[in-house]
C-alpha cells in the first residue's frame, strides 16, 4: 500500500465550541490528531477530517506540546482559531 | 596778252618774296626810290661791260634792246636777234624775248607783261629787274644747302662773325650803322679799311667809307645812298640784298677758296660722320654681342636651383630680363640695323666703299647671335615653370617623405630596446606564452608597417629620380629607416627564436618538473608508506600474520634496490633541469609547480627508510614471540566461550518457546519461568571465569580469535539479554495477569488475541524474511568488522537489532525459527481486525493505526495490539469516570475550586491538578473556578473542543 499526505490550514471563526475532539500529545507518545467531529460543527464545515494530525495551533508548532498544553492553547483562543493540519489516508 | 609772273607758285621762297614785294610796294614809296637808284646802279655795273648805260630805269628798257643786252652780259649767252624797228610792236617783241629768256632760266614771271614794261610802268620794271637780280646775282649763293636769300645772309653772318659789334640778322636794319659793309670789306681786304677806327654811332661815315672804298678799290658802284639808309626806319631789303650780292661776287675769288674749304669740310664731315657711325656701329655691335654673349649662358643655364625660393627668384629675374633688360636691347639691335643701313646708304651716296664691320660684328653675326639669344630664351621660361612645378612636387614629396619618415621613426622609437630585452630570461612559462602572443601581435604590427617603409623608400626613390636637391639627406634618412627596418626584422626574428627557444626550454623544464612530480609523488608516497609501514606497530593477531609481515618485509627489502634506482632516476630528472638552467640561463626563480617535494626531502626520507629497515627487523622478531603467546591465550578463551555461547542460546530458545506457546495458565507459565531464572543465575561463575580469560586477551591487545565465533561482548550481551529476556518474559506474564484482572479480559479472550496475533505474525513470513535478511546483512557487517571500542560506542542496540545480531551469530531464537517477528504490518492488522468482527471504514482504521502505530513504522507490536484490543473491549470511557469522580468532589458543580481539590486530594495530586486545570469559562463560573472536565479528557489524551 501507499500513503499520501497533504498539509492544509483552516481558520475557524470564534468563539468556541469548534466542533472536534482532540487526541494525543507528547505525553501520550501519540501525535495530536482530530479523533471525532461534531456534525455541522465549525471544524466539519471547514473540511477538517477525522484522523488528520494537528501540526500547529495559532501558528505555534505542536511537536513539543503535551495534550493539556494543546488543549489549553485552544481554550485560551478567544478570536478565530488557526490550525495547520495534515490529512492522512491509507490506500492498499 | 601774255603775262609773266614774278615767282613760280611752286617755290616757296619766291612766293613769299612776292608777297613781301607787293606789301612793300604798297606800304613804302621810299623803298621805290631806293630800288630805282640801286637797280639802276646794278644794271649799269653790268651794261658798262657792253659800253652802254642807262639813265632812267623805266625809260631806258622800254624798247627792250638794252634789256636784252643786259641779260646777254649777265648770262654770258646770246639772246635771239632783237627787232630793230621803232614800232611798239617791235618793242613788245623784244621785251618778250627778254622775258622768255628769263622764263627759260626756270623763273616764272607772274603778272609781268611786256606791255607794262614797254609802257614804262616803273613798278613792273623794278619787279622785273629784281627778278633778274635774284636769278642771276643771288640764286647761286647757297651756303650749306640753304636758300639763296638765307645763303647770302649766312655768308654775311659767317664773314662778319669775328666782328663783335656787327650782328647781321636781316637785309634791312642790321645794315643801318654801316659797320656790316665795313666788316665785309675789312674781312676780305683788311688793308682797305681801318676797321678799328670805325664807330657804331657814326653810320654816315661808316656807310660812306664802305661805299667809297667799294667803288674805288672793288669796282662796286655806289648803289645806295647813305642818307637814304640812315633816313629811313627800315631800309629797302631788295636794295640792300642787291648791293650786298655785289660784295659777294666781288669777293668771288676768295669765295671759291672758301667753297672748296666748305666742300672739304663737308666731305670730312661726311667721313667723320661715317666713321662715327661705324664706330658707333662697332661699339653698339660689340656691346650688344657682349650682352648677348653674357646673356645666352644665363639663359642656357638649366641647372635647377635647389629651392623653390631660388627658382622663383630665377623666374623673377627672367621676368625682369623680359620686361626691363631685353626691350632696350631689342631697340639697340633695331637701331644698329638702321644705323648700318643708313651708313651704307650714306657711303654709297658719297661714293664711299661699303662699310665692312670688323670680324664677328657683321649684321649677320649679330643676327645669328640674336637668333641664338632668342633660341636660348625660347624654352627657358617653360623650363623655369617646369622646374618650379617640379620643385613644387618635390617639396610636396619631400614633405610627404619627412612626415612619413617622422611617423615611422616615432613608431620605431623604443622598438629596438623592446626587441633586445632579455625579459624572457627571467620569465616563467606562462610569462613566455604571454610574451610570445605579444610578440606575435608585434610581428603583425611590423608586417603592417612593411607598406609604410616601402612607401618611404618609393618616395625617396622618386625624389632621387626627380633630382631633389636634398636627396643625400633624404637618402641617408631613408637608408637609416631601411637599415633600422632590416635590423628590426632581424631582431624580431631573433627575439621570436629566443622566445620560442625559451618556451621550448621552459616547456622541457615544465615537462621535467611534471615528470619529476609524477615520479617523485608516488615515490615519496611509497617512502612515506614504507616509513609508516616500517614504523607500524603491527596490529597483528596471528602468527600467520606476523609471518606474513616478515615475508612482506623481506619482499620489501628486496624492492629497495629498485626503489633506489627510481630515486636516482628522480634525482636525475632534477639534475637534468638544473643542467638546462645552467646551460641556457633560463629562469629558475619559480619552483616546481607540480609538487612541493624536493630532492633533499627525498634523500632525507630515503635515509630514514634505510635506517628504519633494521629496526623493523628487530620489531618483527619481537612480535613473533608475542604472537605465539597470544595464540595460547586465544585457545584458552575459545574453549570456554564455545561452551557458554551455545548454553545461552539454548536458554533463550527455551524462554521464547514458553512465552509463545502459552502452555497452561499464566500462573503455570510464571512458575516455569522462575525456575529458568534460577538456573541461569547459577551459571554466572562461568561467565566470570571467561571475563578473566578475556581480560588477559585484552591486556595482550588481542582483538580477534579465529578459534571461536564468540567475543566477550557477545557473551556479555547474550548473558544480559538472557537475564533481561527471562525478567521481561516473567514481567509480561505478570502484566498479562494484571491486564486480565484489571480489564476483565478472560484468559480465553487473551489467548484468542494472542492466537490471532500469532496467526498473522506467522502468516507474514515473506515480509519477515525480507526484514530479517536486510537486518541480518547489516549486522553481519557490524559483527565482523566492529572492534570492541565501536561496540562500546553504539552501546544501546535496539531489541530487534540485537535479535538480528544474535541470529547472524548463530543464535537460533525461537520465534525466528518459526519465522515470527512479534509484529504485524498494517495490512495484516486490518485483516486481523476484520477477522475479529471489527467492521470499520477507512477513516476509522486510519484513526486506529495512528493509535497502535504512533511512530508510523507500518507495523503493530503484540503489546500495542493487546493494549488496543483491551481498550476496545473493556470499559473504554474512563475520562467520563474521572469526570464523574471530579463532579462528586465538586459537589455536583460543572467546575471545581482549588480549596475543594486541596481538601479532597493528597497535596501532590491536588497541586498537580491546580497547576494544570484551565479556568472554567462556563456561564455559571465563579472566580477561581477550574475546568475539571477538559482536564479529565486531557488525562486520556482526548478533549472535546
Amino acid at each position: 500500500g501507499s500513503r499520501t499526505m497533504s498539509t492544509y490550514t483552516v481558520e475557524l471563526l470564534g468563539p468556541a465550541p469548534w466542533g472536534f475532539r482532540l487526541q494525543g500529545g507528547k505525553d501520550f507518545n501519540m501525535p495530536l490528531a482530530i479523533s471525532r467531529l461534531t456534525d455541522i460543527g465549525k471544524a466539519a464545515k471547514a473540511g477538517v477530517g477525522v484522523g488528520d494530525l494537528v501540526l500547529s495551533i495559532d501558528r505555534v508548532n505542536t511537536e513539543e506540546m503535551n495534550h493539556l498544553e494543546a488543549q489549553n492553547k485552544i481554550k485560551a483562543c478567544t478570536g478565530n482559531l488557526h490550525l495547520t493540519l495534515q490529512s492522512v489516508s491509507l490506500y492498499y | 596778252m601774255e603775262h609773266h609772273h614774278l615767282y613760280d607758285g611752286g617755290e616757296n621762297d619766291y612766293m613769299q618774296q612776292e608777297d613781301d614785294w607787293d606789301r612793300d610796294l604798297l606800304l613804302d614809296p621810299a623803298w621805290e626810290k631806293q630800288q630805282r637808284k640801286t637797280f639802276t646802279a646794278w644794271c649799269n655795273s653790268h651794261l658798262r661791260k657792253a659800253g652802254t648805260q642807262i639813265e632812267n630805269i623805266e625809260e631806258d628798257f622800254r624798247d627792250g634792246l638794252k634789256l636784252m643786252l643786259l641779260l646777254e652780259v649777265i648770262s654770258g649767252e646770246r639772246l635771239a636777234k632783237p627787232e630793230r624797228g621803232k614800232m611798239r610792236v617791235h618793242k613788245i617783241s623784244n621785251v618778250n624775248k627778254a622775258l622768255n629768256f628769263i622764263a627759260s632760266k626756270g623763273v616764272k614771271l607772274v603778272s609781268i607783261g611786256a606791255e607794262e614794261i614797254v609802257d614804262g610802268n616803273a613798278k613792273m620794271t623794278l619787279g622785273m629787274i629784281w627778278t633778274i637780280i635774284l636769278r642771276f646775282a643771288i640764286q647761286d649763293i647757297s651756303v650749306e644747302e640753304t636758300s639763296a636769300k638765307e645763303g647770302l645772309l649766312l655768308w654775311c653772318q659767317r664773314k662778319t662773325a669775328p666782328y663783335k659789334n656787327v650782328n647781321i640778322q636781316n637785309f634791312h636794319i642790321s645794315w643801318k650803322d654801316g659797320l656790316g659793309f665795313c666788316a665785309l670789306i675789312h674781312r676780305h681786304r683788311p688793308e682797305l679799311i681801318d676797321y678799328g677806327k670805325l664807330r657804331k654811332d657814326d653810320p654816315m661815315t661808316n656807310l660812306n667809307t664802305a661805299f667809297d672804298v667799294a667803288e674805288k678799290y672793288l669796282d662796286i658802284p655806289k648803289m645806295l645812298d647813305a642818307e637814304d639808309i640812315v633816313g629811313t626806319a627800315r631800309p629797302d631789303e631788295k636794295a640792300i640784298m642787291t648791293y650786298v650780292s655785289s660784295f659777294y661776287h666781288a669777293f668771288s675769288g676768295a669765295q671759291k677758296a672758301e667753297t672748296a674749304a666748305n666742300r672739304i669740310c663737308k666731305v670730312l664731315a661726311v667721313n667723320q660722320e661715317n666713321e662715327q657711325l661705324m664706330e658707333d656701329y662697332e661699339r653698339l655691335a660689340s656691346d650688344l654681342l657682349e650682352w648677348i654673349r653674357r646673356t645666352i649662358p644665363w639663359l642656357e643655364n638649366r641647372v635647377p636651383e635647389s629651392t623653390m625660393h631660388a627658382m622663383q627668384q630665377k623666374l623673377e629675374d627672367f621676368r625682369g630680363y623680359r620686361r626691363q633688360h631685353k626691350p632696350p636691347k631689342v631697340q639697340e639691335k633695331c637701331q644698329l640695323e638702321i644705323n648700318f643701313n643708313t651708313l651704307q646708304t650714306k657711303l654709297r651716296l658719297s661714293n664711299r666703299p661699303a662699310f665692312m664691320p670688323s670680324e664677328g660684328r657683321m649684321v649677320s653675326d649679330i643676327s645669328n647671335a640674336w637668333g641664338a639669344l632668342e633660341g636660348a630664351e625660347k624654352g627657358y621660361e617653360e623650363w623655369l615653370l617646369n622646374e618650379i612645378r617640379r620643385l613644387e612636387r618635390l617639396d610636396h614629396l619631400a614633405e610627404k617623405f619627412r612626415q612619413k619618415a617622422a611617423i615611422h621613426e616615432a613608431w620605431t622609437e623604443g622598438k629596438e630596446g623592446m626587441l633586445t630585452k632579455k625579459d624572457y630570461e627571467v620569465a616563467s612559462l606562462s610569462d613566455i606564452k604571454a610574451l610570445l602572443k605579444k610578440h606575435e601581435a608585434f610581428e603583425s604590427d611590423l608586417a603592417a608597417h612593411q607598406d609604410r617603409v616601402e612607401q618611404i623608400a618609393a618616395i625617396a626613390q622618386e625624389l632621387n629620380e626627380l633630382e631633389y636637391y636634398d636627396s643625400p639627406s633624404v637618402n641617408a634618412r631613408c637608408q637609416k629607416i631601411c637599415d633600422q627596418w632590416d635590423s628590426l626584422g632581424a631582431m624580431t626574428q631573433k627575439r621570436s627564436e629566443a622566445l620560442q627557444k625559451t618556451e621550448k626550454l621552459l616547456e622541457t623544464i615544465d615537462q621535467l618538473y611534471l615528470e619529476f612530480a609524477k615520479r617523485a609523488a608516488p615515490f615519496n608516497n611509497w617512502m612515506e608508506g614504507a616509513m609508516e609501514d616500517l614504523q607500524d606497530t603491527f596490529i597483528v593477531h596471528t602468527i600467520e600474520e606476523i609471518q606474513g609481515l616478515s615475508t612482506a618485509h623481506e619482499q620489501f627489502k628486496a624492492t629497495l634496490p629498485e626503489a633506489d634506482k627510481e630515486r636516482q632516476a628522480i634525482l636525475g630528472i632534477h639534475n637534468e633541469i638544473a643542467k638546462i638552467v645552467q646551460t641556457y640561463h633560463v629562469n629558475m626563480a619559480g619552483t616546481n609547480p607540480y609538487t612541493t617535494i624536493n630532492p633533499q626531502e627525498i634523500n632525507a626520507k630515503w635515509d630514514k627508510v634505510r635506517q628504519l629497515v633494521p629496526q623493523r627487523d628487530q620489531a618483527l622478531i619481537e612480535e613473533h614471540a608475542r604472537q605465539q603467546n597470544n595464540e595460547r591465550l586465544r585457545r584458552q578463551f575459545a574453549s570456554q566461550a564455545n561452551i557458554i555461547g551455545p548454553w545461552i542460546q539454548t536458554k533463550m530458545e527455551e524462554i521464547g518457546r514458553i512465552s509463545i506457546e502459552m502452555h497452561g495458565t499464566l500462573e503455570d507459565q510464571l512458575t516455569h519461568l522462575r525456575q529458568y531464572e534460577k538456573s541461569i543465575v547459577n551459571y554466572k561463575p562461568k561467565i566470570d571465569q571467561l571475563e578473566g580469560d578475556h581480560q588477559q586477551i585484552q591486556e595482550a591487545l588481542i582483538f580477534d580469535n579465529k578459534h571461536t565465533n564468540y567475543t566477550m561482548e557477545h557473551i556479555r550481551v547474550g548473558w544480559e539479554q538472557l537475564l533481561t529476556t527471562i525478567a521481561r518474559t516473567i514481567n509480561e506474564i505478570e502484566n498479562q495477569i494484571l491486564t486480565r484482572d484489571a480489564k476483565g479480559i478472560s484468559q480465553e479472550q487473551l489467548s484468542e488475541f494472542r492466537a490471532s496475533f500469532n496467526h498473522f505474525d506467522r502468516v507474514s513470513t515473506a515480509h519477515s524474511n525480507t526484514l530479517h535478511s536486510a537486518q541480518s546483512k547489516q549486522h553481519d557487517v557490524c559483527a565482523c568488522s566492529r572492534t570492541r571500542t565501536s561496540w562500546d560506542h553504539s552501546g544501546t542496540l535496539g531489541a530487534e537489532e540485537f535479535k538480528a545480531c544474535l541470529i547472524s551469530l548463530g543464535f537460533d531464537i525461537a520465534n525466528d525459527a518459526q519465522k515470527r517477528t512479534g509484529m504485524m504490518d498494517g495490512e495484516d492488522f486490518h485483516t486481523c481486525l476484520i477477522s475479529m468482527g471489527y467492521n470499520m471504514g477507512e477513516a476509522e482504521f486510519a484513526r486506529i493505526m495512528s493509535i497502535v502505530d504512533p511512530n508510523r513504522l507500518g507495523v503493530v507490536t503484540f503489546q500495542a495490539f493487546i493494549d488496543f484490543m483491551s481498550r476496545e473491549t473493556a470499559d473504554t470511557d474512563t475520562a467520563d469516570q474521572v469526570m464523574a469522580s471530579f463532579k462528586v468532589l465538586a459537589g455536583d458543580k460543572n467546575y471545581i475550586l482549588a480549596e475543594e481539590l486541596r481538601r479532597e486530594l493528597p497535596p501532590d495530586q491536588a497541586e498537580y491538578c491546580i497547576a494544570r486545570m484551565a479556568p472554567y469559562t462556563g456561564p455559571d463560573a465563579v472566580p477561581g473556578a477550574l475546568d475539571y472536565m477538559s482536564f479529565s479528557t486531557a488525562l486520556y489524551g482526548e478533549s472535546d473542543l
